[in-house]
C-alpha cells in the first residue's frame, strides 16, 4: 500500500503547513507529468476529500451506508477493498482506469438523480478535487492507512545547516523544518525569562528573586540543566503536573447530578501525585490505575490507584435507577479511557459505527464489556471503598479507643434483658458519647474497583443507539481491531489487566504519541498535534510528524521516563528561545506551529493563584489531605436537594493551600477558578480553552483573595525593597515576574504610587482599609503609615494584573 | 475547542493587529470599545443568525421544581369527576415514579378555571393576573420529556441532554447571535428564592462551548456580579489612574512581544471598568419609577421573582441577549401546606403570575415584544394522582410526570392566545399535536434565526447541537 514509511511521512509533513510553498521532491513523480504535478498522495490530498464528502455515507458505519440497497451491501470509499469491490460490472474505482470508474462519472455529472454528492449535500467537488482524484487513480489509487494507526517508527535525525544551534536532536527536527521555510530560530531568552519560564512550566510555582539571581549568575555551562534537575526534584513538582491529570480523569470532590454530595477521594488525588513526585514509569502509572487491584499481591496504594474509574459520577437522586447510572459510568469510562489514553473520541460509537474511522459501536461495547465488571454499581455509599491511613483522623480515633477501653474495663458488661444497677447509668451514657465522636471521626477512604467474580458476573449485550434498555447481542470483551490485538496471559482472557497492558503495548499506535504531545503541549502551548483530544481522521494532523514519533519512540525506549522526556525538551534550544516575536513572524504562523520563536502561554486557572499566594509569601507547602476552603465569597444560594453548599471557609494556612486542593465541587465550583477556564470536572477535559475575558480581569483585581496576596506584597516590598521607592517597586515587580523592570516600568510604578498615596493622604479610614482587609493589621515589625501601604497594595494589584503576570514568559 | 473556532478567533485578531499598524492602543482600543459591538476579536460581538429571527433576544422563567399544570394551564374535568378512585392500571403499567409506588389515587384539581380573553384560553384561578395576557400567551399543553428527575430533566429542557457537560440553550443562543451591549453580559442568570437550579451552573453552563459563552449569574444583593465592587477603600478615581497605569505598562508588553493576546487583554480590563459601573446601574431597579415597581410588585433590595423579571426587562431592554430566571419552590409533592395545590399554590401563584403578566405587557409597551420570546416551564409535569408519600395527609400534592405538561410562551414571533396539542381526558399522555422537549428546542432556536441541525460544534470528534440528533420546528406555534 504505501511505498515506505518515509514517503508517507514527507507527505504529511508536506501537508501541514499552511503558510508556505512546497517544494515536491516526492520520490515517486508520474512519468510525463508537467512539473509540480506529482502524483497525489492518499495521506495528504485524496484522504481529505473522500473524508468530508463522501464517507459520511460510503463509510464505516454500516447503518448510514447507502449506494446499493445500503447497509452491508453499500458503498465503501473509505478502504481499497470497498472502492473497488464489483457492483453490477461496475465499480466505484477501477485502479488505473479513471474514464471506467463511476465515482468520476458521478463527481463530473449533472443530472441530480446521478450526481455525486448529491444535490441536498453541499457544494460540487472543486475542478481541482476532481483533477486530483482522476491522477489518483491513474496511478493506481493507493490507499494508506491514517497515520496515527501505524505504530510509530523511529526517523533518522535531519540534517540541518546552522549546526550550532541545536542543543539536541528535538532541535534538529524543528531547525530542519525551520530552514526548509527559510525562517531562523529565535536567539535563547534571558535567564530571568528562562528562570521563570522553566519554574512556572514544572513547578507551577514562581522562583524567588534571589534563586533567579544566583540561576542568572551561574557561569556553569551546566546551569539550565541543573537548574531543571533542581525543579524536577522541587516539592512542587507532582502537584503541578498532576493539575492535569485531575482533568482528565474528572476528579472532584462531589458525586455529582442535583444531589451532588461531598465525595471522599482525595486519598487518590494524592496517590497522582507522589506517583508524578516520584516519576513512576508511565506504564506502570496506566496498569495500576486501569487494574492496580488485578495486580499479583496488590498493595493498598494499587487499590487506591484504581480510584482513576471512580471519579465518575453516582446518582442518589429518589427513584433514579441504579442499573441506569451504572451503565451511564460504563459509558464514562470507556470515553474516558480511549481520550485519556489514545486520543482517540469513541463516544459516537456509544450509539452507532463511527461516521470516519474504523471503530464499530460493536467495538465499543467490546470495551465496554471489559470495564464492565466491577462490583460499584451506583450506590450512594460509593462501595467498595478502601480505608486510608490520614494521621489527624487516626490519632483522634485511636485516643477515643483507648478512653473507650478505659472506661468499658471499669464495669461489667450490660446485662442481657436485665435491669443494671443505676450508678453505672452515667458511665454507660459516657460510653455511648465516646461511641457517637467516634462514629463522626470518619476514618479516611477512597472508593476503588474491584472485580466481581462467579455469578456475580454481568454479561454485557450492545445497547441500541446506546440506550441501556435497549438491548442487541451479546458482547464479548474486545479492543478496537485497528489498534493491534492485546497480549493475553494464559487462561485469563481480556481482563482489566490485559486491557491495561494493551494501553501501554509499545505497539500501540497511539498511547506514546498522545502523551508526549500532551507533555509538548503543555510546555508549548499547543501540541505537535493541535487537537490533542483527537488524533483521528477528524484531527489535525502533526505539524511535525518525525519529531512526534521520534518523542514518542524515546518515550517507550526511556521506559515511559515522564521526566526525562519532559527534561529533554525543557533543555532544547527551541524551547529556550525568547517568546518575542516579530510582527512578520506573528502574521505568517500565529499560532507558532513552526515553533519559530519561545512559548508563550497563559498561565492555568490554578497557577494564577498560586503564583500571587507564592510571591505574597502566603502559600502553604503543606502537602495532601482533605481539600480545603479558601475564602469565597457566600453567593446566598442551597443547593437544589443537597443540603447545604455553605462553604465553610478553612482556617489558618489552609486558607492558603495550593489551588490544587480547593474543593471542587461539581455543582458549584470555586468562582474565580471557573473564570479562568477550570472546568467543572463532570467529564474528561483533555484541553481547557483558554480564554480573556473581562470577568476575569475583575477577579485579579477585586476578588479579596487577590486583595490580600497585594496587601501581603506590598509589605514585602517595603520590607525586602530598601529605602528608595524605586528600588521597592523593582522588588514587587521581580517577587512576581522574576525579571529587572525596565527604568520606564519603574517609572510608571513609581508614579502611580506617588498618585496613590497622594490620594489617600487625607483619607485615612480607606487607606487603612485598602492597606489591611482581609490580611489584617499594620505591621508591627517596621514602621509604615496606612496611605504608604496602602499606595503599595494598589501596585502590586496592579501589578497581578499586567499581561506578562497571566502569560508563562 | 473547536480548532476552527480558534483558528477563525486568531484570524480576526490578527486582523486587528494588522489594522492598527499606525499605534498600538489608541485606534484599537477605540474600535474594540465602542458603545455598539463590531466584528472584533471578542467573540461575544454581535453576529447576524442564519436567517432573518423572528425573536432578536430571550427571557426565560424557570419554575424550578415544575408546577402542577394540571392546576394551572390544563384543565380536566373528567379527573375532577373520577377524583379518589384508583389510577387505571393502564395509565401507569410499566411506570416508575420518583416517589409513588402501588395503585395512587387520581387527583381532579381543586382550583375553579376561567376562559381568558377573546381566545377563551382556559386558566386557573392560581394565577388571575395572567389572565389578563391570555391573548399573548402561546400555551402548549401537549408536552413530553424524557426524564422524571429534577436535574437530568432540568438538563434536558436547557442542554438537551439529560447529563451535565453539554452547553445550555443561553450559551448557544450567545454562541450563535453575539451579544448588543458589550458593557454587560451576553447571557445573565438571575436566581430568586435562595436555592439554585437542580442542575447547579450545568443548567446555565457553556459545557464545551468556550467560557465565555457561560451564564454570568448577576445578583439583587451584595456584588451584582461577582467581584465587580472595588475593594475596600478604593474609590472609583483610584481605580482608574490604577488602570491607567496598567494600560500604559500592557501596551510597552505589547510592543515587546508583539503578542495579540496582549491587546485583547487591555481591552477587557477597559470593559471591566465600564462593567463596574454598567452592571450596578442596570441591576440597580430603584431607579425605576413607582408604578412600574408595583406592577410587578417588585421591592428594591429583596430577592424575589418579581425583581428579577423587572430585571429581565431592564437588562434586555440594554441588549443582553440571554436572560434565564430560576425560582425555586415549584416542586407541589404536598409535604408541607406550601406544596398544597389549594392555598399553597394560590400563595405561590401570587409571586409569579403578577410579575409575569407585568413583563409581558411591560415588554409590549416598550415595542420589545415582538422580538423578545419568553418562555416559561418547568422540568417536567406533575402527575394526575396524589404523590404516594402524602397520599394519606391533609395536604394535597402530586408527583413528577414526564409524560405530559404544559408550558407557556409569549411574544417572539409565536401565536398569542393559542392552546396548542390536548391531553387525554385524565392527562396521563399527550393526545394530539405532540411537542417533545427537543421539538421545543428546535422551534426556539427556528425563532432565533437558526436551522437546529446547523447549530453545531464539534467536540470530541462529533458535532454537537442543542437538539441533539432529533427534533421538529413547530411550525403551528409560530405567527
Amino acid at each position: 500500500m504505501i511505498t515506505s514509511r518515509k514517503e508517507l511521512f514527507f507527505s504529511l509533513c508536506l501537508m501541514t503547513g499552511c503558510v508556505c510553498v512546497f517544494v515536491m521532491a516526492r520520490q515517486v513523480v508520474a512519468e510525463n507529468a508537467p512539473a509540480l504535478r506529482a502524483t497525489p498522495s492518499f495521506t495528504r490530498d485524496i484522504n481529505g476529500i473522500l473524508s468530508n464528502r463522501c464517507v459520511r455515507c460510503h463509510g464505516p458505519d454500516a447503518a448510514a451506508r447507502r449506494g446499493q440497497g445500503g447497509g452491508d451491501d453499500g458503498l465503501r470509499l473509505d478502504t481499497f477493498a470497498g472502492a473497488t469491490a464489483d457492483s453490477s460490472g461496475t465499480a466505484a474505482i477501477v485502479p488505473g482506469q479513471p474514464t471506467q470508474s463511476e465515482i468520476i462519472a458521478r463527481i463530473t455529472s449533472n443530472d441530480p438523480e446521478l450526481m455525486m454528492p448529491p444535490p441536498d449535500a453541499g457544494e460540487r467537488l472543486s475542478a481541482q478535487q476532481i483533477d486530483l482524484l482522476t491522477r489518483w487513480i491513474t496511478a493506481g489509487a493507493q490507499y494508506e492507512p491514517h497515520w496515527s494507526h501505524v505504530p510509530p517508527v523511529r526517523f533518522a535525525v535531519p540534517p540541518v545547516k546552522a549546526t550550532a544551534w541545536p542543543k539536541n536532536d528535538i532541535d534538529r527536527f524543528v531547525l530542519a523544518r525551520l530552514e526548509a521555510e527559510g525562517l531562523s530560530p529565535q536567539p535563547e531568552a534571558d535567564r530571568s525569562a528562562l528562570a521563570r519560564r522553566l519554574a512556572l512550566d514544572l513547578t507551577g510555582l514562581p522562583m524567588s528573586p534571589e534563586e533567579v539571581d544566583a540561576f542568572a549568575d551561574d557561569p556553569s555551562p551546566n546551569a539550565i540543566d541543573d537548574c531543571v534537575d533542581r525543579l524536577l526534584s522541587h516539592n512542587g513538582y507532582g502537584e503541578h503536573q498532576a493539575r492535569q491529570w485531575l482533568d482528565l480523569a474528572r476528579y472532584a470532590d462531589s458525586a455529582g447530578y442535583a444531589d451532588d454530595p461531598p465525595r471522599t477521594i482525595w486519598g487518590w488525588r494524592d496517590w497522582v501525585v507522589r506517583a508524578f513526585d516520584d516519576n513512576m514509569p508511565f506504564d506502570e502509572f496506566t496498569i495500576r490505575q486501569i487494574a492496580g487491584d488485578l495486580l499479583p499481591s496488590a498493595t493498598l496504594d494499587d487499590r487506591v490507584a484504581t480510584g482513576f474509574h471512580r471519579n465518575t459520577l453516582t446518582n442518589s437522586e429518589g427513584g433514579t435507577i441504579d442499573e441506569e447510572f451504572r451503565s451511564v459510568a460504563i459509558v464514562d469510562r470507556v470515553n474516558t479511557t480511549m481520550s485519556t489514553w489514545m486520543g482517540t473520541t469513541m463516544a459516537c460509537c456509544q450509539c452507532h459505527d463511527h461516521k470516519y474511522d474504523p471503530l464499530s459501536q460493536r467495538e465499543y461495547f467490546g470495551i465496554y464489556a471489559i470495564l464492565n465488571n466491577t462490583a460499584d454499581s451506583d450506590k450512594k455509599s460509593e462501595e467498595p471503598v478502601v480505608r486510608i491511613p490520614w494521621e489527624p483522623i487516626d490519632a483522634r480515633r485511636a485516643a477515643i479507643q483507648n478512653e473507650l477501653a478505659d472506661i468499658e474495663a471499669r464495669i461489667p458488661p450490660a446485662p442481657k434483658g436485665g435491669v443494671e444497677p443505676p450508678e453505672f447509668q452515667p458511665v454507660r451514657a459516657m460510653i455511648a458519647t465516646l461511641q457517637k465522636k467516634l462514629a463522626e471521626n470518619v476514618p479516611a477512604t477512597v472508593p476503588v474497583l474491584e472485580e466481581l467474580s462467579g455469578d456475580k458476573r454481568r454479561l454485557t449485550k450492545l445497547q441500541h443507539r446506546g440506550n441501556w434498555q435497549d438491548l442487541g447481542p451479546e458482547i464479548a470483551a474486545g479492543v478496537p481491531s485497528a489498534f493491534g490485538s492485546p497480549t493475553l496471559t494464559d487462561g485469563v482472557g481480556l481482563d482489566r489487566m490485559a486491557f491495561a497492558k494493551w494501553l501501554v503495548d509499545s505497539r500501540n499506535p497511539l498511547t506514546a504519541r498522545v502523551i508526549v504531545n500532551r507533555i509538548w503541549e503543555r510546555l508549548f502551548g499547543i501540541g505537535l498535534v493541535s487537537t490533542s483530544e483527537e488524533f483521528g481522521t477528524q484531527g489535525d494532523p502533526p505539524s511535525h510528524p518525525e519529531l512526534l514519533d521520534w518523542l514518542a519512540c524515546e518515550l517507550v525506549d526511556t521506559q515511559w521516563n515522564i521526566k526525562a522526556i519532559q527534561r529533554l525538551i525543557v533543555t532544547s534550544a527551541a524551547y529556550r528561545q525568547t517568546s518575542k516575536a516579530s510582527a512578520a513572524l506573528v502574521a505568517r504562523d500565529p499560532e507558532n506551529r513552526l515553533i519559530a520563536c519561545g512559548p508563550r502561554v497563559r498561565l492555568s486557572a490554578e497557577v494564577i493563584r498560586d503564583q500571587a499566594l507564592a510571591a505574597a509569601g502566603l502559600l502553604s507547602t503543606k502537602k495532601g489531605g482533605p481539600s480545603v476552603n479558601p475564602p469565597q465569597p457566600n453567593v446566598g444560594l442551597k443547593a437544589a436537594f443537597g443540603g447545604g453548599i455553605d462553604w465553610q471557609t478553612s482556617q489558618g494556612e489552609d486558607r492558603y493551600r495550593r489551588a490544587l486542593y480547593t474543593t471542587w465541587r461539581r455543582s458549584n465550583p470555586y468562582p474565580s477558578m471557573a473564570t479562568f477556564d477550570a472546568p467543572s470536572r463532570e467529564v474528561c477535559t483533555v484541553r481547557r480553552p483558554r480564554s480573556n475575558t473581562p470577568l476575569q480581569a475583575l477577579v485579579t483585581l477585586n476578588d479579596p483573595v487577590y486583595i490580600e496576596a497585594a496587601q501581603a506584597i506590598a509589605r514585602r516590598m517595603v520590607k525586602e525593597g530598601g529605602s528608595t521607592t524605586a528600588k521597592r517597586a523593582t522588588r514587587g515587580f521581580r517577587l512576581v515576574l522574576a525579571r529587572q523592570p525596565h527604568p520606564h516600568e519603574v517609572e510608571r510604578l513609581v508614579r502611580l504610587h506617588e498618585e496613590t498615596r497622594n490620594a489617600l493622604n487625607d483619607k485615612p479610614h480607606d487607606a487603612m482599609k485598602l492597606a489591611t482587609d482581609p490580611l489584617g493589621p499594620l505591621p508591627t515589625d517596621f514602621k509604615i503609615d496606612a496611605a504608604d501601604l496602602a499606595a503599595w497594595t494598589v501596585v502590586a494589584n496592579v501589578i497581578l494584573n499586567l499581561d506578562e503576570t497571566f502569560m508563562c514568559p | 475547542m473547536d480548532p476552527q473556532f480558534e483558528k477563525h478567533l486568531l484570524a480576526t485578531r490578527r486582523h486587528l493587529l494588522g489594522g492598527m499598524a499606525g499605534g498600538i492602543g489608541g485606534i484599537a482600543l477605540s474600535e474594540l470599545l465602542g458603545g455598539n459591538r463590531r466584528a472584533s476579536a471578542d467573540p461575544m460581538a454581535a453576529k447576524e443568525p442564519a436567517f432573518p429571527a423572528r425573536a432578536k433576544r430571550m427571557i426565560v422563567i424557570h419554575l424550578t421544581g415544575s408546577p402542577p399544570h394540571l392546576d394551572l394551564y390544563d384543565h380536566k374535568p373528567e379527573l375532577v369527576k373520577r377524583s379518589g378512585e384508583d389510577c387505571p392500571a393502564e395509565a401507569i403499567a410499566g411506570k416508575k415514579f420518583a416517589f409513588t409506588s402501588g395503585t395512587p389515587k387520581l387527583l381532579g384539581t381543586p382550583r375553579s378555571w376561567v376562559r381568558c380573553g377573546e381566545s377563551g384560553m382556559e386558566l386557573s384561578d392560581a394565577i388571575p393576573n395572567l389572565h389578563r395576557v391570555a391573548d399573548k400567551l402561546c400555551l402548549v399543553k401537549s408536552m413530553f420529556t424524557d426524564q422524571f428527575n429534577h436535574a437530568p430533566a432540568e438538563l434536558m429542557v436547557y442542554t438537551g441532554s439529560p447529563r451535565a457537560g453539554r452547553p445550555s440553550l443561553g450559551s448557544w443562543a450567545t454562541y450563535g447571535l453575539g451579544s448588543e451591549n458589550a458593557n454587560l453580559p451576553g447571557f445573565v442568570v438571575l436566581i430568586s428564592s435562595g436555592v439554585q437550579p437542580n442542575g447547579g451552573t450545568s443548567s446555565f453552563g457553556s459545557g464545551f462551548l468556550p467560557s465565555v459563552y457561560q451564564g454570568v449569574q448577576c445578583r439583587s444583593k451584595g456584588d451584582p456580579v461577582l467581584y465587580v465592587s472595588d475593594p475596600p477603600g478604593m474609590d472609583r478615581t483610584l481605580r482608574r489612574k490604577s488602570l491607567d497605569a496598567l494600560r500604559d505598562l500592557n501596551e510597552l508588553q505589547a510592543k515587546e512581544f508583539g503578542n495579540p493576546e496582549t491587546l485583547t487583554r487591555i481591552a477587557q480590563y477597559e470593559l471591566a471598568y465600564r462593567m463596574q459601573d454598567s452592571v450596578p446601574e442596570v441591576m440597580d431597579i430603584s431607579r425605576e419609577p413607582q408604578r412600574v415597581l408595583e406592577a410587578y410588585g417588585a421591592k428594591p433590595g429583596q430577592s424575589s421573582l418579581a425583581n428579577n423579571c423587572l430585571l429581565a426587562r431592564r437588562l434586555v431592554e440594554q441588549g443582553v441577549r440571554f436572560v434565564h430566571l430560576f425560582d425555586w419552590g415549584w416542586d407541589f409533592h404536598g409535604t408541607s401546606p406550601s406544596e398544597d395545590i389549594r392555598d399553597g399554590l394560590t400563595q405561590k401563584g401570587a409571586t409569579f403570575d403578577k410579575p409575569a403578566a407585568a413583563l409581558i405587557e411591560d415588554l409590549e409597551q416598550r415595542g420589545l415584544l415582538d422580538d423578545t420570546l419568553i418562555l416559561c416551564t418547568g422540568e417536567f409535569g406533575r402527575t394526575p394522582f396524589r404523590e404516594g408519600r402524602t397520599a394519606s395527609s391533609s395536604v394535597l400534592g402530586r408527583d413528577h410526570y414526564p409524560d405530559c405538561y404544559s408550558v407557556w410562551m409569549a411574544g417572539g414571533g409565536v401565536k398569542g392566545g393559542l392552546s396548542y396539542g390536548q391531553s387525554d381526558e385524565l392527562g396521563f399522555k399527550a393526545a394530539s399535536d405532540q411537542v417533545h422537549i427537543h421539538d421545543l428546542q428546535a422551534t426556539i432556536l427556528h425563532l432565533l434565526g437558526f436551522d437546529h441541525t446547523k447549530l453545531t460544534y464539534r467536540f470530541q470528534g462529533r458535532d454537537f447541537r442543542l437538539t441533539d440528533v432529533h427534533g421538529h420546528v413547530m411550525k403551528a406555534l409560530i405567527s
